[in-house]
């Protein structure tokens, strides 16, 4: 059973881990971020429902996971204008690179993202009836 | 297919629904909390959060609290602001009768044949929309008010 000490713990978690990754976009280190985010986004929907069931409180706030027009909310974080430059410059990295907007690709398999170009079908599992 | 046309409509008019919403925000002289914020920071998420809208309007897709992202970084946002709860909750009633009314507005007119059905289709998103925000914002700011309304909430 989850207590709330542990749910706090896991919002502790997710929020290193998303200043991390902005971090990482805003020192313009892209490679395998997308994952990553699509990972940290499945847990900020596991904290929110969480949350919305009731059960657990926010008392420590997650950080939001969007990442569009967040000009205010990166200076808050204490991006410089220049590290936010580059985190919007992962944006366009994903869209040259997977040929759909980052959230699209968040909201996708994340075998999507093993295609070297963005025209090439989704990396597969081979089942036991091939 | 109606909703379409509608999402395409805010698109279009994001800006102009933007600028009229500040304008509601700075002429209400119930709302205190925002004449210590720049011009941008009133403005912060609105356009992103009229986008989701049209987005979730696309997708016929009721919001829930996974997939009205914009709005709770609007939320997260005035926290930290320091913004009042009361003051947060007037804007976004704001923010909601502008939308509303724009749909209104447009279902009304003779060329975007209209009917009941088709406005209440949209107009129910677009209210679940804020319902989740506010949900949101009466949570957080009811479950954080023992503290600060700063940096420390993140207790990172």
């Amino acid at each position: 059973m989850l207590t709330q000490t542990d749910f706090e713990q896991l919002i502790r978690s997710y929020n290193e881990d998303y200043v991390y990754l902005l971090i990482r976009a805003s020192q313009q280190s892209y490679e395998c971020l997308i994952s990553s985010f699509m990972m940290l986004k499945d847990l900020y929907n596991v904290i929110v429902k969480l949350q919305d069931s009731g059960k657990y409180l926010f008392r420590i706030l997650p950080y939001p996971l969007s990442f569009r027009a967040n000009d205010e909310l990166l200076k808050k974080m204490g991006f410089s204008p220049e590290g936010i430059d580059k985190i919007y410059g992962f944006l366009d990295f994903v869209k040259n690179t997977q040929g759909q907007e980052f959230e699209e690709c968040l909201e996708g398999s994340v075998f999507n993202l093993c295609k070297a170009h963005p025209g090439d079908q989704p990396w597969r599992t081979k089942s036991s009836a091939d | 297919m109606a909703n379409e046309k509608l999402s395409r409509l805010i698109e279009k008019k994001r800006e102009d629904l933007t600028q009229n919403w500040m304008r509601m925000v700075r002429s209400d002289s119930r709302i205190d909390s925002d004449d210590l914020l720049t011009r941008s920071e009133l403005r912060d998420h609105v356009p992103a959060i009229l986008e989701e809208i049209c987005d979730l309007l696309l997708a016929d897709e009721t919001p829930t609290p996974t997939n009205t992202l914009e709005g709770r970084v609007k939320v997260f946002l005035r926290i930290q602001q320091g913004y009042r709860g009361l003051d947060l909750a007037r804007e976004v009633c704001l923010l909601r009768t502008s939308v509303l009314d724009f749909l209104a507005e447009q279902c009304s007119t003779p060329d975007f044949n209209a009917d009941l059905k088709t406005y209440h289709s949209s107009a129910r998103i677009i209210d679940r929309y804020f319902d989740e925000v506010l949900c949101n914002a009466i949570s957080v700011y009811s479950e954080t008010a023992d503290r600060p309304p700063s940096n420390d909430l993140l207790d990172s």
